[in-house]
């Protein structure tokens, strides 16, 4: 256990279900038991498939739901006191931001929220709208902001007051490639400044690219948490070689697996092997593009662990 | 409390932007000046029948914005979930709540204020001087309007923005007859007596805030009765907003 | 917070009865029965509705019997002033509203404390209705009965009904009774005959209610003036006359009570021999 200075948020037996059904009432229980702990300046990813309960975590955060059962502390606050809201921020979900307000009115408005001084505001939106990349748009009407660009007005927001905690749910839906390097950016950007990232995703890639530690939620529980390094075996699996030019048929690689990528060939190669196949590849007249070790991602690492659920693949969509 | 003012200030502002209402306030104005033509027909009582239309107006049209911005813009909230981001700042469900409502409030005191504007400069573009207990009248239909916003906002935290405005347009109505409901022993004998007076103690009774038959013939309005008039619906009004916020706060959004 | 809020709630409910009661001290308890001084003529509010004139007309119509005392006979706060503008308009905006007509002119006829006391006003409100629906073979017998009865004039009263009774539909006693009115005598027969034509054709209601009480009127009279014949009746035997009622009985001409229909005892002039209705009695009406 940790200790409870460092935790940015810790739940305890966290849960909430939903009436379902209009004539017959049932109860869908949407989040069981959770505990969880967020160490503070850490990059927190909140995973799972579709339903299995990561925004319905974090609105009982954030106070649009509240729990049946379980309790929460914000920041070393409780859950229910306005204290901590003060020092985070929160990113919703296909977030829907005033359409008859500028950008910069959005942003000038949760300032006042906030209760920043007039300069203060207009500062901080110049400096936010930048970040975001959104400096040319500052004052077009949220109407007219494409999908993309209303994510990023929304992450704007979330960090107007300089949280030290920053809770987002699916943070890079929506987003072109660009809009998405950009967000790791962000992210990235604000660990090192000390502040502490909670993020649901169900794009695992992006998880593994940017989490510390990581949460595994699957139909209301928490199966795993933890390091990546923990939950991962990272030692290397094999080696993956792109090579051009090689002929059909090379003895020295008959073992290995090989794949045609468009004009490239792909092949997988044991580590030992690594330096033969290399030479049996140039002996042959053929040029090595690149070499690159593969170890085991989340991916392979649910699909293997927690079997797919429902409908495989599907059920994580795309990213 | 600066919270509060600045979520008023932003529905203000909103409601500026929703051009609707424009149409709204127009149609007013345009009744008020279809009350110049009626004048025209009539061999006597112009002055007064342009009173009655500007009043009958003001009130009609005026009770349709309520309607429409309470539900819309309250529901449209909900349902769109724009107060997500909202609500995870440090701002109470309460002061979101009655900020949206001093904001519609306000709203609510520009288009009264214009359309009496308008008919005051259509009386004097006829040469008559505007009557000051016009504003006798007037004022008692503001406050209905802002118990009509009130009504609206409480039926937008329970149900969609269509449905509430059924049911806010149905209280209006009711509380129009309350008079007929009060005195329901006397038309339909078949009426149980106590419902009569159940259904009249929990309808907000309208007529209390009707003096424009009056004011239309140069009476003013006692002061005595406004100020009762005023605890009368200042009281509704607050009885409302606080139904309003008891439902708003316990919501689940899901 | 909510403790608090439900607590608000429960200081604040009480306030809106007491401040309705306020207003109504100070403005009156139907402010809009204010109204009579500002009611447009029926021809203005006719043009405000275009298309609606139906439905304008029952809520007319539904203000009429509210502000006018709805079931009761003899409720207090009426307010007559109120009757004839708002006939006027119910009737302008639905000029087939047979109801109105006839309910405007019973309670513009009878004589206080039923009725404002103003049958020529009642009358002319029937003749409107005649006028706009000259089928009708009912108004046109109210017509008629209301000149006998309450303008006492029989030779008009007959030539209505006469005219009445070429209608189609119309009832088959019309004519003999038109010819009845012209005979000599018989007024009391004849209106009795006509109140109860009202108080069959009348729905269960006020106007029913009212030709009850008329009828039950006409009764009181005939039992006054049969106590009268057994007054001379008793003169004649014992050579003088009663001093009081209760020696009829006493004297074997008469079982029961000596009361009219309402219950009250009946008046007696000795000196006149008269047996009457008192005056304090329901039963009691000035003609």
């Amino acid at each position: 256990m940790s200790d409870p200075a460092t935790l940015a948020l810790v739940t305890t037996g966290l849960s909430k279900s939903y009436r379902t059904g209009h004539v017959i009432q049932g109860r869908r229980p949407a989040l069981q038991d959770l505990d969880l702990e967020v160490r503070a300046g850490e990059i927190f990813g909140y995973v799972g498939p579709n339903g299995s309960g990561k925004t319905t975590t974090l609105k009982l955060l954030v106070g649009l739901l509240k729990p049946d059962r379980g309790d929460a502390r914000v920041l070393g606050e409780p859950l229910a006191s306005r204290a901590w809201r003060f020092r985070a921020g929160y990113l919703p979900e296909h977030p829907y931001l005033y359409d008859y307000l500028t950008a910069a009115e959005y942003l000038e408005y949760a300032g006042r929220l906030f209760g920043m001084p007039r300069a203060r505001r207009r500062e901080k939106t110049r400096e936010l709208l930048a970040l975001v990349g959104l400096e040319r748009s500052a004052d077009v009407p949220l109407r007219r902001f494409s999908k993309g660009m209303v994510q990023r007005a929304g992450l704007a927001q979330a960090l107007v007051n300089d949280p030290e905690l920053v809770i987002l749910d699916e943070p890079m839906s929506g987003l072109d490639p660009i809009g998405r390097r950009l967000v790791r950016d962000i992210i990235l950007g604000l660990r090192r400044a000390g502040r502490t990232v909670f993020f649901s995703t169900h794009i695992l890639s992006d998880a593994e690219a940017l989490c510390d530690r990581v949460g595994v939620l699957r139909a209301g529980r928490l199966v795993r948490a933890g390091a990546l390094s923990e939950l991962l075996r990272l030692d290397v699996q094999h080696m993956e070689v792109f090579v051009s030019g090689l002929p059909e048929d090379v003895p020295a690689l008959a073992s290995a697996r090989r794949e045609r990528v468009g004009e490239r060939l792909r092949l997988e190669v044991d580590e030992r092997d690594l330096g033969r196949a290399v030479a049996a590849v140039e002996a042959a007249g053929a040029r090595v593009l690149s070499v690159q070790p593969v170890r085991q991602t989340l991916e392979d690492y649910f699909f293997r662990e927690m079997g797919t659920p429902g409908g495989g693949a599907s059920s994580w969509g795309e990213g | 409390m600066s919270r509060l003012l600045a979520v008023a200030a932003n529905t203000f502002r909103e409601t500026v932007r929703e051009r609707v209402l424009y149409n709204l306030v127009f149609f007013a104005v345009l009744m008020t000046l279809a009350g110049l033509l009626l004048g025209q027909l009539s061999i006597r009582q112009d002055e007064k029948i342009l009173k009655d239309i500007g009043l009958a107006s003001m009130d009609l049209f005026g009770t349709l914005i309520a309607v429409f911005i309470g539900t819309g813009l309250v529901s449209k909230e909900i349902e769109r979930r724009s107060l997500y981001p909202l609500l995870a700042k440090p701002l109470g469900r309460g002061e979101f709540f009655l900020g949206k409502f001093a904001g519609l409030a306000f709203t609510l005191l520009v288009n009264v204020s214009v359309m009496a504007a308008g008919l005051a400069l259509t009386l004097l573009a006829t040469d008559r001087r505007p009557d000051p207990a016009l504003a006798g009248a007037v004022y008692p239909i503001l406050l209905g309007l802002l118990l009509v916003v009130a009504f609206a906002m409480l039926f937008s935290t329970l149900t969609s923005s269509a449905l509430a405005a059924v049911f806010t347009v149905g209280v209006v109505v009711a509380g129009r007859f309350a008079d007929v409901v009060r005195n329901m022993r006397d038309v339909a004998p078949g009426v149980p007596p106590w419902l009569a007076e159940a259904l009249y103690a929990v309808l907000p009774n309208f007529r209390n805030f009707d003096f424009k038959d009056r004011v239309a013939y140069g009476e003013a309005v006692p002061a005595g009765v406004l100020a009762w008039v005023t605890v009368y619906g200042v009281v509704w009004i607050a009885i409302v907003l606080v139904l309003g916020l008891l439902s708003f706060r316990s919501r689940d959004f899901q | 917070m909510r403790r608090s809020l439900a607590l608000l709630l429960a200081l604040l409910a009480p306030v809106v009865p007491w401040s309705q009661a306020q207003i109504d001290r100070r403005a009156g308890a139907f402010r809009a029965q204010e109204e009579v001084l500002y009611l447009w003529s029926g021809a203005h509010v006719k043009r405000l509705f275009p298309g609606f004139e139906g439905l304008a007309a029952d809520v007319y119509w539904l203000r009429t019997v509210q502000y006018f005392g709805g079931q009761r006979l003899f409720a207090a706060h009426k307010r007559f002033e109120l009757l004839r503008p708002l006939i006027e308009i119910t009737t302008t905006l639905d000029p087939r509203l047979e109801m109105a007509y006839r309910y405007g002119a019973i309670f513009l006829s009878e004589p206080s404390p039923v009725g404002a006391g103003r049958p020529r006003e009642g009358v002319e409100v029937l003749e409107a209705g005649v006028r706009n629906n000259p089928g009708s073979w009912r108004l046109r017998q109210d017509l008629g009965f209301f000149h006998y009865i309450y303008l006492h004039d029989p030779e008009r009263a007959a030539a209505i009904l006469d005219e009445a009774a070429d209608l189609p539909g119309a009832a088959f006693w019309l004519r003999m009774l038109a010819a009845d009115l012209l005979a000599k005598g018989g007024e009391r027969a004849n209106a009795r005959r006509m109140w109860q034509q009202m108080y069959e054709q009348a729905e269960p209601g006020i106007i029913k209610e009212n030709a009850a009480l008329r009828l039950r009127i006409l009764d009181s009279r005939d039992l006054a003036d049969r106590l009268t014949g057994l007054v001379a009746e008793m003169e004649r035997r014992t050579g003088r006359r009663p001093a009081r009622l209760s020696e009829l009985r006493s004297a074997g001409l008469w079982r029961g009570p000596l009361v009219d229909a309402a219950g009250m005892p009946f008046g007696y002039d000795a000196e006149e021999g008269r047996v009457f209705v008192e005056s304090a009695s329901p039963m009691w009406r000035p003609d």
